[in-house]
């Protein structure tokens, strides 16, 4: 399992590495952590004329907290966002996906970039990027825009960044006051990608009913999914069992085709998103109180 | 020379002994901790070039055509094999049952995805990978025949034209009555299982380096070789050359659990030697060609298994009929899995009727290789799943179920419906150790408690008999020939006292070099570091088989122990002299030669092997002035199989019971492992620490097994399950931590009075946990009989059950 | 024909300089071309954790990782870790225990352990089984290893068990 011949860059700035995209249009591929892309090198099922880099670029590594928004570069190691204590702090959702991110060995190399910008839609940071509405800000031929996360997840491995685009940070929201979350899934072993996984957040209002609730399946679909029928039905209701249960019931209908594979049928899969619909609800709302 | 091997540790010639029995440090450990063991693929040879192996996409095909040309003309590129090669230079691979092997690359036609049928030996193995995708294989695709039933229908496709069917063997075996159990029986409990693909996954995947010598035609392999010396011959047979001029040398290595075969990538490697003019050529086998082509897969079954029971739980038949899928072929050894049952068919009971109604068949799938446990494992499951099934249908505790079943413990040695003998064994005793760890009525309550309130706990109680130290009869039924496995050792003392000691197995993992260092250091009185273990190749070593089958740590004690004694003989008669007495008058003991009953008559072991070495006008004129003797041990009392497969066969039988508390989260089918405890007896432990060792190594992958682990093939035979993201080795989080207790009935048999340990708890976990899953779920009115019980299995099995 | 490049990294304290082709993987670069073969490979594809190594104090898989990336770093393998002829506390550690059988896993293993304990010298449960739950044991089950990383962190703590 040896990669097959590849040329190699490691620009020292932005625009260096946007010029080789270009350079190369197509047949080029970004290399931040590589937990991701070098197993497709070695079994060759990626084939890039050239790598190029991001490594040395400068200004891509930080957690930065930014009023209410944390901004978070796309080369930072998502172990690095696992330890911050501003994270675990004020970011705890965030911290909580984490976790569930492989295992700490893939964490010291892997990038939050890298993992968005992979797409892969049985992984935490997307889900987490749609459900708390991040926002990514992506660098190209045509200079800088921001993409939000409701379009920057496009299909299977597929976002919406251009071939010559380079994401270069990703801004997530801080939660509002009075609002809990869950981060919840089911998987083979501790550490694989989910067979099905729900992000949810739930903000009660000053009576404790539910005021909003922000509700995301990931591993079920070709992205993670939002489930906007489910959100609406906690909107003014009292967070209780019946509530969850109605409310992951419809969230599981919201999966227009669930995958299927060796590990869950698409059945399989629709199933396991009502149930921790329902769970990562109650466990949301539990923590909003 | 006759040789005296101790039946005991107390005949050991020692006042106390300090090692054997102690859980003392590995003497292995310092150089595998630093990284400096030589696994093949540390192992350089000059001028070496580095192979891979171009494998078939299809499951069945004709070979049309293969163009190497442009492979061949690729700058670092030696030398490029095809079948063609393979038909001009090899004969196909000796197989058990006889007659369905193939060449080690295909040349008509391939059989299973990931069948070799080009190789390249080039500079680095980057460039052998550059120069396979240089290769057009011209291929007519067959249609594939992936499942067992269908395999066996008359129309189905040949995996072997010439043979006319796709049954490789099909025979039933009965021991005793087994008709009139059955029609008298107050209650028959009959139930279908399926077991699928899993396999033993090493670590380290197989390598070789094999080096061909075009003047003198002989072949020379370093590989990670379980056992040398059957690799050896078989590379004889296949290769055509002359037994002695193939010399095979083991390299430690990292794990085999029966999975490191390597027939292919030796002769391959051969192959490309030969024709790069005797380059060493390497293969390392990397781990999707291990998953999809190598000894990875094992145990493809279908159970349809009955049980005779009196209405006092009382069991008297168990017909087992067993549909096992093999594979495109029977070059891995996979066969003997279906044959090893018979050792220990009916488990720990007392059950005098017993029929086994095994087919096995040919699939375009991997073929089959051994792996820990080597059949029992899905064996042990089916009966203890039945016990089960009888005992809640009889209104029995499963504790009470087994323990009206058991071969009492003054009964033995026992001999089973299906030929084989226990040695010694009180299930009664592990049964109540296990149940007192537990906290057995407290566990049955809490479950109750659970249940009230929407916790589905299950509660696993298992039993099993994990035969020890192998023999070749113990597989006569597919057609292995032979009685006795030999293991050779030859000990030695040196000028100056240290004992080094010549074996032909390398390391492995089960800690055999500090066992013979435990054992010779007690023996000869010296310190455990004054031992050195030093393996030889498959010419040099005396006769040896080397790890398997749970036989090398009591058959390397009997070898060592074996040669001790015929040492010590020599020695006694060369003190005997110059103590100036008669030999019977002289003993060794705590490493000294003494006149027995006369204090200060004795001299030190190093300088009666000084003086027969370097003082021959002090030795006695029948001596042989060598202090170094060797002995091959073979277990005593086999003997030749019947009609039926009977034969006194896997020489000790350990035991082990299991109690295991799960919870089944029936809204998503996982399952978690709550507790864990073991009752296990392998007799006498010669070092229990590497003992706990091997059970809890073995609970891990019965864990895997149960829970984990399992190769999927699609409907066109394409594996599914080609990496490690989909074949799902267990993990510190799904392992659980188990208590264990040790007890002891010393084997009547075996040096010391140990048994076999090798395998284990693999022989007991996954039925362990399939029975405690079972037990959850009894409410709901499912069992799951498919192993392993994923997540979706169990989600579908629930659902199956709230729609009824 | 794409270009080799130069690189330059440090290795157990020993400064290395190489021309390597960008595809070579770290591992293979470690192994190969500097001859430290104690770091082996099981699966080349990030999951096994036998290839681990420390990269700046991280441990991370080697495999799935380029040579060419680590140009400018420190790492460090496991024959880094003993002394002369004398062992780590952390391999004392597993000698005592049995933390090992046939030791292909066990340099990942050591690798991965070193950087919890320097990180966090007297970790929780809970740190202990998240560092051993990115390596795959398939000999021990385990039982034994977490005894030994526990060993490990009291030797560390109380500077018993160290060299020589």
């Amino acid at each position: 399992m040896k990669p097959p011949r590849f040329d190699y860059a490691d620009p020292r700035t932005l625009g260096e590495a946007v010029a080789l995209l270009q350079q190369h249009e197509g047949e080029a591929k970004l290399l931040s952590g590589g937990q991701s892309l070098v197993p497709l090198l070695n079994m060759r099922l990626a084939r890039p004329a050239i790598l190029v880099d991001l490594a040395k670029v400068a200004g891509l590594d930080h957690v930065r907290e930014d009023g209410a928004t944390l901004a978070i570069g796309a080369m930072t190691r998502q172990r690095s966002v696992e330890l911050s204590p501003v994270v675990k702090a004020r970011h705890p959702m965030l911290h909580a996906a984490t976790l569930h991110i492989a295992h700490p060995q893939n964490r010291n190399q892997g990038t939050v970039g890298g993992s968005l910008a992979h797409a892969d839609p049985a992984a935490e940071l997307p889900a987490l990027a749609l459900v708390l509405g991040a926002e990514m800000r992506a660098v190209g031929p045509g200079g800088e825009r921001t993409i939000g996360a409701a379009e920057f997840f496009v299909t299977y491995l597929t976002t919406a960044l251009e071939p010559s685009e380079i994401l270069i940070e990703a801004r997530f929201p801080t939660l509002p006051p009075r609002t809990g979350w869950s981060v919840t899934e089911v998987a083979r072993r501790h550490g694989d990608f989910a067979l099905a996984g729900v992000m949810a957040t739930v903000t009660l209002d000053d009576r404790g009913r539910c005021a909003t609730a922000r509700l995301v399946l990931f591993g079920v679909g070709a992205t993670p999914v939002r489930a906007p029928r489910a959100e609406q039905m906690l909107a003014g209701e009292r967070p209780e069992a019946a509530l969850f249960e109605r409310a992951g019931r419809t969230a599981a209908e919201e999966i227009d085709e669930p995958l299927s594979d060796v590990h869950a049928s698409a059945e399989y899969r629709r199933d396991l998103a009502r149930v921790l619909g329902r769970r990562a609800l109650a466990e949301a709302a539990a923590r909003a109180a | 020379m006759a040789a005296d091997v101790p039946r005991t540790i107390a005949e050991l010639p020692t006042s106390a002994p300090r090692f054997v029995g102690r859980p003392v440090a590995r003497v292995e450990d310092p150089m595998l901790l630093t990284g400096r063991a030589e696994f093949i693929d540390n192992l350089s040879l000059p001028r070496m070039l580095h192979c891979a192996i171009l494998r078939s996409p299809h499951a069945h095909a004709r070979v049309v055509a293969v163009d190497t040309a442009a492979a061949e003309r690729l700058p670092g590129v030696v030398a490029v094999v095809t079948g063609e090669d393979a038909k001009r230079w090899t004969q196909p691979t000796p197989t058990v049952p006889p007659g369905w092997g193939a060449h080690c690359l295909a040349s008509d036609k391939v059989r299973f995805v990931g069948e070799p049928v080009a190789a390249v030996a080039a500079v680095s193995r980057y460039v052998a990978e550059d120069a396979l995708e240089l290769i057009g294989v011209d291929y007519e695709p067959l249609p594939p025949v992936v499942d067992a039933a269908k395999a066996l229908e008359p129309a189905s496709p040949l995996v072997f034209d010439e043979r006319g069917s796709n049954v490789m063997l099909q025979r039933v075996f009965t021991w005793g009555e087994v008709d009139a159990a059955f029609a008298a029986a107050d209650h028959v409990f009959t139930e279908r299982f399926r077991w699928h693909r899993l396999g033993a996954n090493p670590l380290e995947t197989f390598g070789v380096i094999s080096q061909w010598d075009p003047v003198d035609g002989s072949l020379t392999c370093h590989g990670s070789f379980q056992s040398q010396f059957h690799m050896g011959l078989a590379r004889a047979a296949v290769l055509g050359l002359p037994s002695h001029k193939v010399r095979m040398v083991s390299q430690p290595h990292g794990g085999s659990f029966g999975g490191k075969g390597g027939a292919r990538g030796t002769d391959i490697t051969a192959l490309l030697s030969r024709k790069s003019g005797g380059r060493p050529v390497k293969w390392i086998e990397d781990r999707m060609e291990y998953l999809a082509g190598g000894a990875s897969q094992a145990w493809d079954r279908h159970y349809e298994v009955s049980l005779a029971v009196r209405r006092d739980g009382t069991v008297t038949g168990l017909r087992v009929k067993l549909l096992d899928d093999l594979g495109a072929t029977a070059e891995g050894w996979g066969a003997v899995s279906a044959a090893k049952p018979l050792a220990a068919f009916t488990g720990c009971y007392a059950i005098p009727a017993a029929q086994y109604d095994l087919t096995i068949v040919a699939t375009n799938k991997l073929p089959g290789s051994p792996y820990r446990g080597m059949g029992p494992p899905p064996h042990n499951f089916v009966l203890e799943q039945m016990m089960d099934i009888a005992a809640r249908e009889l209104g029995l505790d499963p504790a009470e179920m087994r323990r009206r079943n058991y071969i009492p413990k003054d009964r033995f040695p026992y001999t089973i419906a299906s030929g084989n003998e226990y040695d010694s064994g009180d299930y009664e005793a592990a049964l109540e150790t296990v149940l007192t760890m537990g906290d057995y009525t407290k566990l049955r309550a809490e479950q109750a408690e659970a249940r009230k309130r929407g916790r589905w706990l299950g509660i696993g109680l298992v039993n099993t008999i994990e035969p020890g130290v192998f023999d070749w009869n113990a597989y006569a039924i597919v057609g292995q020939p032979g009685t006795g496995v030999p293991e050779g050792a030859t000990v030695a003392i040196d000028l100056f006292g240290k004992i080094v000691v010549k074996v032909g197995f390398a390391l492995e993992g089960q800690g055999q070099y500090t066992v013979v260092s435990q054992v010779l250091a007690d023996y000869f009185g010296v310190d455990l570091g004054d031992v050195r273990v030093v393996p030889q190749d498959s010419l040099s070593a005396p006769p040896h088989f080397g790890p398997g089958g749970s036989r090398l740590g009591v058959a390397i004690t009997g070898a060592v122990l074996g040669a001790a004694d015929r040492l010590r003989q020599k020695l006694v008669a060369v003190a005997a002299r110059l103590l100036q007495t008669t030999p019977d008058a002289v003993e060794l003991m705590d490493g000294k030669l003494r006149i027995r009953g006369v204090p200060g008559a004795e001299m030190p072991l190093a300088q009666v092997s000084a003086v027969m070495l370097a003082r021959s006008d002090l030795l006695p004129p029948d001596v042989d002035p060598n202090p170094e003797a060797t002995y091959v041990w073979t277990a005593p009392g086999r003997t030749t199989a019947d009609d039926q497969g009977r034969a006194k066969s896997y020489l000790t039988a350990a035991n082990a019971c299991h109690l295991v508390l799960v919870e089944v989260d029936v809204e998503t089918g996982k399952v978690e492992i709550l507790r864990y405890w073991i009752a296990d007896d392998c007799g006498t432990r010669l070092n229990p620490a590497t003992v706990e060792g091997m059970i809890q190594g073995g609970v891990a992958q019965g864990v895997g097994a149960a829970l984990l682990e399992e190769y999927v093939y699609d409907d066109d035979g394409q594996l599914l399950t080609s990496t490690f993201m989909d074949y799902l080795l267990p993990s510190v989080y799904e392992v659980p931590m188990t208590e264990k207790k040790a007890l002891c009935t010393p084997s009547p048999f075996t040096p010391l009075g140990a048994k076999g340990v090798g395998e284990s708890a693999m022989h007991t976990t996954p039925a362990a946990i399939m029975c405690a899953i079972n037990d959850a779920l009894v409410p709901l009115g499912v069992r799951a009989t498919a192993v392993p019980a994923s997540p979706h299995r169990l989600w579908k099995l629930v659902q199956g059950a709230r729609k009824a | 024909m794409p270009a080799s490049r130069h690189i330059t990294v440090t290795v157990n304290e020993q400064p290395y300089e190489a021309v390597v082709e960008p595809r070579t993987t770290l591992v293979d670069f470690l192994r190969g071309e500097l001859g430290l073969t104690g770091t082996h490979v099981g699966c080349e594809h990030g999951v096994c954790g036998a290839c681990t190594i420390l990269w700046n104090g991280r441990a991370v898989r080697s495999c799935i990782m380029l040579a060419v990336q680590a140009d400018g770093g420190t790492i460090m393998t496991v024959e880094g870790l003993g002394r002369e002829g004398a062992l780590h506390p952390i391999q004392q550690a597993f000698l005592e225990e049995h933390g090992l059988q046939c030791g292909f896993c066990t340099p990942g293993f050591l690798m991965s352990i070193y950087e919890l304990l320097e990180r966090s010298p007297d970790p929780s449960d809970e740190e202990i089984r998240d560092t051993l739950g990115g390596q795959i044991c398939r000999c021990t089950g385990y039982q034994a290893i977490v005894a030994a990383v526990r060993s490990a962190a009291a030797k560390l703590r109380t500077g018993a068990g160290g060299y020589g």
